[in-house]
């Protein structure tokens, strides 16, 4: 008994050390290092912001960092030849402070707490270049580039409550399970006049969204495509389906997702651009997605000068 | 003249003594008398009505120039941000919070630190209100605080050490204690801040001597009340008897109405009196109905949590008008009659009276320059004529471009924020530290939240004037005429007091602490702390002296918005200090 269960804390204490994050800052000027890609591939890891508790992008198993957006750091650390570090990102208000907080200055409550590239960073030339009401540039301190993914909205929906989604005007009759404060809570309480309002049901996030579905008191979640994917792919979610309406009002349909560095590190991007493009191109970035069970679309960027041949290619299609 | 003031500064002194020998435990009757005494400050507020008036007349208009400070203590380490509190005295003790969760325990007369305790606060933690904290509570031997983390703590107030702790809300959905807890009747009351990821507000009160929780009162309509009997939940009720009468669909269930700021209490009408904060979400297309009870006051039977009466100063918020601003008690005669009110400044730019026995409005009227929202209040219910176009659009109609901007004025920071005003019973006239500004809001063409695309709101703070935004204005609450103001060059972000010495105090970005004639609003004194008061002023007598402190820091919400305000504070350093000042014995009777 004893031997067992010290192996089974030694086995606890080797599952926390990957999960645990570096403190490089400055313990007494109380800031973060400045990690260019010549530091980076010296001190031999890079750190990858990535969000907390938010599968199938990124979350945590047994003290391990899993999903896509996790996957992809990983293979963006290989191809550099140095450690994967998880960077865990405790997600605030909007993406302004995400980058703030996590690319370019560092939390108040933790100034030395960087991230060297933070995943899952919509890729929008309009938002890069927005300015302030005094002309500034609002993202001047960071870089937003690599688009690895397009990401877009799907509904699931329980067969045996309906029968199909034709439109989502369906909601006015039957609850449907919504993150709270995100798009498909604004989208679904505010459409259609406000007629579906009363049937939206918020929750924290979309994995108790399902978790109501199964309770039967929501006949439907709207999310991302990923989270859906990944929530109809596990086995306690057997019973529930794809829904193929359509979101007519919505102003973004479908969106690039890339990453951020900031803005004095563009070595290190040019660098990590590089490999995702090889990734996208190749295939690899599907069969990632693939082996998740997610669906894959090629970004937006990639459409714009790939051939039919070369999309088909990186979409995994014959 | 002078006779009469030797006379009270003999019978101050000789209750000081009484004090220092008396029991050193704190009781319900120390804190139910607090402003009655020059000898302690044991509550915050000066008194749980908080009218934060001294009846100390020693320091007064002719001699407040001879005021001098005696000792400053640095509240010490990096986190130099933000210092809202106002300190408490007892027994030659200065109790005295700083920003990121630290209390202190100073001799009051010599500046020396007797203890320090920094609360362990969890890694990763995202407080949403920045990382203030406006002060303790003192009850018998202890000094209880409440803390980022939402938890709240009772030191030894000799030795600093923790008595009991318990946790009030989850720090991880989102909540988190800045305000200084009230003690009732051996019950510590708090509220909870919360930023707008779907939390509800609520109050709650717990036993002092044990930290056991003995009632909790939900704010948002449609929750159950409970108080708890040997540590069983029993139902009391549920907010506002049930759920969906002023909410559409489930948004009760994560409502807002955020009681960030504390409360009062008024032994009269045996009310508590607790503000609450803007409804969620924060576009208010999304949620038709007047949103019960958030941007509130709320009264609240202090023995069991129930809801006695409630007065909405901004139904259906649209602007982030928080209702969390103190609600005063004050007496005032009305045609021989006494009337029992109550006064409060919001944020929506209104200053109201209401009959605190039964929440009626009895008048209201601006106390800004201009308000653009609403075209005034209905003379029978304080209910707001919404200005037409005067709320921010719904970005869920938009096309893609920038959406239309809405000018609303006061700007979300509000006509006065969290800093308290004060009451002056002599005067009659409330203090208030206000602020001049308006916001343009706009629905963002393109927005992100967590790898999602969002609908989100832009907006911008503005100044109204080109040379001040922050006005100290005396209000009188019987006509809403402006009796004097102050203009000030940055806003206003700290609290008011005012003694019997015709005397009002505030402090200023800038660094001053100040002190103004009541009567004319004459500026008498000022003194620089070295970095922006923030904080509250205290005054107390101390072997036969007249002492006032404050405590000095810049930080607070102003410095974390952009924009046009920005400039006017940009260069301003933060601090953590807590400045004492007396007027010496040989100078009372000077001019």
């Amino acid at each position: 008994m004893k031997t067992l269960s010290r192996i089974i804390v030694l086995m606890l204490f080797f599952q926390v050390v990957p999960a645990q994050e570096m403190d490089d800052g400055d313990p007494l000027l109380n800031r973060p290092a400045d990690r260019t890609y010549d530091i980076i591939l010296e001190s031999g890891y890079l750190k990858v912001g990535v969000y907390e508790n938010f599968p199938p992008y990124s979350y945590e198993v047994n003290g391990e960092p899993r999903g896509i957006d996790v996957e992809v750091g990983k293979q963006i650390a290989e191809a550099m030849g140095v450690e994967f570090k998880v960077h865990w990102i405790v997600p605030d208000e909007n993406l302004g402070d995400d980058l703030r907080n996590n690319v370019w200055k560092g939390h108040y409550l933790a100034k030395r707490r960087l991230a060297d590239v933070m995943m899952r960073v919509p890729y929008d030339k309009q938002y890069a270049y927005m300015q302030d009401s005094t002309g500034e540039y609002i993202n001047e301190q960071v870089v937003l580039f690599g688009p690895y993914q397009q990401e877009t909205w799907q509904i699931a929906f329980n067969p045996e409550k309906i029968d199909g989604v034709d439109t989502v005007a369906k909601f006015q009759y039957h609850p449907i399970g919504v993150e709270i404060d995100t798009l498909p809570d604004f989208y679904l309480s505010s459409g259609l006049q406000g007629r579906m309002r009363d049937q939206v049901r918020h929750y924290p996030n979309v994995r108790e969204a399902f978790g109501a579905m199964q309770d039967g008191a929501v006949s439907a979640v709207m999310g991302m495509r990923a989270e859906i994917d990944h929530e109809l792919g596990r086995p306690e979610n057997n019973e529930f389906q794809f829904a193929g309406n359509g979101f007519p009002g919505i102003g973004k349909q479908v969106w690039d997702v890339g990453m951020a560095i900031k803005h004095t590190h563009r070595q290190l991007g040019y660098a990590i651009e590089a490999i995702i493009g090889d990734l996208v191109k190749s295939g690899d970035m599907q069969s990632l997605f693939a082996e998740l069970g997610l669906r894959y679309s090629v970004p937006q960027y990639y459409r714009e000068f790939l051939s039919e041949e070369a999309l088909a290619k990186a979409e995994g299609r014959p | 003249m002078i006779s009469n003031k030797f006379g009270i500064r003999i019978a101050t002194s000789a209750l000081a003594l009484a004090v220092s020998y008396g029991a050193h435990a704190v009781t319900d009757e120390d804190i139910m008398n607090d402003h009655k005494t020059p000898g302690d400050i044991v509550s915050y507020g000066m008194g749980t009505q908080g009218q934060r008036y001294s009846i100390i007349e020693d320091l007064n208009t002719n001699n407040v120039k001879h005021l001098q400070p005696v000792w400053a203590f640095s509240f010490g380490s990096e986190k130099m941000r933000g210092q809202e509190s106002q300190p408490l005295i007892k027994d030659g003790v200065m109790y005295v919070t700083a920003s990121y969760s630290r209390v202190y325990a100073i001799d009051a007369k010599t500046g020396e630190e007797i203890w320090q305790y920094d609360a362990r606060l969890p890694d990763g933690i995202m407080p949403c209100c920045d990382v203030v904290n406006r002060g303790v509570a003192l009850y018998d031997d202890k000094v209880i605080f409440g803390t980022l983390d939402a938890k709240l703590v009772a030191l030894n107030k000799d030795t600093g050490k923790p008595m009991w702790i318990k946790k009030v809300a989850d720090y991880q959905a989102g909540y988190a204690i800045t305000a200084a807890p009230l003690v009732v009747k051996g019950k510590v009351i708090t509220g909870v801040s919360g930023g707008e990821f779907g939390i509800v507000g609520k109050v709650e009160a717990y036993d002092a001597n044990t930290g056991e929780l003995v009632w909790m009162r939900p704010t948002v309509e449609g929750h159950m009340g409970y108080v708890y009997e040997e540590g069983k939940a029993v139902e009391n009720g549920i907010s506002g008897g049930k759920a969906g009468q002023t909410w559409p669909g489930d948004m009760w269930k994560n409502g807002g109405a955020a009681t960030w700021l504390g409360g009062t209490y008024d032994p009269d009408t045996n009310s508590l009196f607790f503000g609450t904060g803007n409804p969620a979400p924060w576009n208010s297309h999304l949620r038709p109905g007047d949103n019960l009870f958030s941007s509130s006051r709320v009264a609240i039977n202090p023995d069991d949590g129930s809801i006695k009466w409630h007065f909405q100063t901004t139904p259906h918020d649209g602007w982030d008008y928080d209702g969390v601003n103190e609600l005063i008690s004050f007496d005032y005669k009305d045609k021989g009659k006494t009337v029992k009110a109550a006064a409060t400044a919001d944020r929506n730019g209104f200053f109201y009276v209401l009959n605190r026995e039964n929440g009626d409005f009895i008048r209201g009227f601006p106390f800004v320059d201009k308000i653009t929202w609403a075209e005034g209040l209905d003379p029978k219910t304080g209910r707001p004529i919404y200005t037409e176009g005067g709320r921010p659009g719904d970005p869920s109609a938009m096309d893609g471009s920038k959406g239309e901007v809405v000018v609303a004025q006061p700007a979300f920071l509000g006509g006065k924020n969290w800093m308290p005003m004060a009451y002056s019973q002599d005067t009659g006239l409330f203090y208030v530290p206000s602020n001049e500004w308006s916001m343009d809001i706009w629905n963002e063409p393109v927005s992100y939240k967590k790898g999602a695309a969002f609908l989100g709101a832009g907006f911008t703070i503005k100044p109204a004037n080109d040379d001040y935004i922050g006005v100290l204005r005396a209000m009188d609450p019987k006509t809403g005429k402006e009796v004097w103001r102050y203009e000030n060059t940055a806003p206003l972000w700290g609290g008011v007091m005012t003694t019997a010495g015709n005397l009002v105090f505030t402090g200023t970005p800038e660094g001053y602490l100040k002190a103004f004639d009541a009567k004319t609003g004459e500026e008498l004194y000022k003194f620089n702390t070295g970095s922006g008061v923030v904080g509250t002023p205290v005054t107390w007598t101390m072997d036969g002296e007249q002492y006032v402190s404050v405590a000095s820091g810049w930080g607070g919400a102003v410095p974390l918005w952009g924009g046009e305000v920005a400039k006017v504070v940009k260069d301003f350093n933060q601090g953590g200090m807590v400045w004492t000042f007396k007027l010496p014995k040989d100078r009372v009777a000077s001019n």
